[in-house]
């Protein structure tokens, strides 16, 4: 994959994200301070408009404006978490112009490691990770099979999904969601939400 | 200089404001505050290259004590130590728990009087001490023990005398900081005590320590100085609370 491919998964999840804002506000409004969609959004469009103004920039160092942009702008808790992943995913590409499937797998894998350790969180907290990590392991596990990128990004992207809706149940244990306690079970997170939207994103364009 | 503060807050106003009530205890001196708050002057969020820009605006070869609010402030104030390209201006920055405003005044009255970046910090750790024991013990964590060591009854000291609380408002914020100003700048030892109400031994170099003296209208409180200055220290104090500490109230 090249600098173009990467502006498209950037566009495209920009656009999910806008399309989905006001889902992902209510998710949000039931066990946190109904910003997510909307402060995501904003972010995203100006990550979006920050990548198309890069010119001839490699991917790590698009996906680090992303980052830079996104930290900047989103001004909840998904500014530094979502602003790390990029950060973390664009210094494990570096300089590299074009990004074959394992090395795009490793800077996703780097991305998720940032956002565990920004969050200090772990799977099954109630947070993006738990859409994040198996749609990562799917990925390196599908390709492992020698399978292409695209197949193993939709075969990762429903693992997100999997993930996503398996975090309804779930007691929150980060976050402001946390302040709940028990009342957060039944409600889907917000982030998980926003991040299997990432991944989906990466599917439809990469 | 003195140890540099930052503010991170999801408010710019709130931030404002929070500074300006602090720059209150200053009595006109100098401390650098770096302000990262809000996404604009209206719009509420925080944004990690702003608290590091502010880091940098407050950086001082002593350190840095960045006092936060909530959530993501804390997150964003983390992300922010990495952004730092300068690994020895990272090494110099410290994370405060402590409660914003109360943390805040009691760290910019501290830095002020030439405290060291750990002292400062845990200046502001205190923070809460003066509420909690006005407020009596309901639902508050004991005071930790006081960080001097604790001379029994003036037994080491050099000099020992006493004043009265001219202020109809008693030692409230402003007069303890300006009692702390001067014994800052003394090298003395100084400890005081309640005699009106038992309270006490308690540093005289800490704002919020003098807090929990309860001293009102009229007390008389017992001051205990050794060391280089002792006896200026004493002497500065009595003239101090004779001028009411430089307040109307």
């Amino acid at each position: 994959m090249s600098v173009p491919d990467v502006r498209s998964w950037i566009d495209r999840f920009a656009e999910l994200v806008h399309a989905e804002r006001d889902r992902l506000t209510e998710l949000d409004a039931a066990v946190g301070d109904a910003d997510h969609g909307s402060n995501l959004d904003r972010g995203m469009k100006a990550a979006a408009a920050a990548a198309g103004e890069l010119g001839d920039a490699a991917p790590g160092e698009l996906l680090k404006k992303v980052g830079m942009t996104l930290v900047s702008t989103v001004g909840g808790a998904s500014g530094p978490l979502y602003g790390t992943l990029f950060l973390r995913m664009g210094a494990s590409l570096g300089e590299a112009t074009d990004v074959d499937g394992p090395a795009f797998a490793a800077a996703l894998r780097a991305g998720l490691v940032g956002v565990a350790a920004r969050g200090k969180a772990e799977v099954g907290d109630k947070t993006l990770l738990d859409a994040l990590t198996p749609a990562v392991d799917e990925l390196d596990a599908v390709l492992a099979e020698g399978a292409s990128l695209s197949e193993a990004l939709g075969r990762a992207s429903t693992a997100a999904d999997a993930g996503r809706d398996a975090t309804e149940p779930l007691v929150a244990r980060k976050g402001r969601a946390s302040y709940l306690g028990e009342r957060s079970a039944g409600h889907q997170d917000p982030g998980a939400t926003s991040v299997a939207l990432l991944v989906a994103a990466a599917a439809q364009t990469l | 200089m003195s140890v540099g503060i930052v503010v991170v807050s999801h408010s710019r106003a709130l931030a404002t404001a929070a500074v300006a009530l602090a720059e209150e205890m200053l009595n006109g001196r100098e401390v650098a505050i770096g302000v990262a708050a809000g996404l604009d002057e209206t719009t509420f969020g925080t944004d990690a290259v702003a608290v590091k820009d502010a880091i940098e605006e407050a950086d001082d070869p002593s350190g840095v004590v960045v006092l936060m609010d909530l959530g993501s402030a804390v997150l964003s104030a983390e992300m922010a130590l990495e952004l730092l390209e300068d690994d020895a201006a990272r090494e110099r920055v410290l994370l405060s728990p402590a409660p914003l405003v109360e943390g805040l005044v009691a760290a910019v009255v501290a830095a002020a009087g030439g405290a060291t970046r750990d002292e400062v910090a845990a200046e502001a750790a205190q923070g809460l001490l003066g509420k909690t024991s006005q407020l009596g013990d309901v639902a508050a964590p004991e005071p930790e023990p006081e960080p001097e060591p604790k001379p029994s009854a003036g037994k080491d000291a050099e000099v020992t005398g006493t004043f009265t609380v001219g202020n109809a408002h008693g030692l409230h914020a402003r007069p303890a900081a300006r009692l702390v100003e001067a014994v800052a700048g003394l090298g003395a030892t100084v400890t005081l005590r309640n005699l009106t109400t038992g309270a006490g031994p308690v540093p005289g170099d800490s704002m919020m320590w003098v807090s929990t003296l309860g001293a009102e209208h009229g007390h008389e409180v017992r001051v205990d100085a050794s060391g280089p200055g002792a006896a200026e220290a004493l002497a500065q104090l009595q003239a101090l609370a004779a001028a009411g500490f430089g307040d109307e109230g």
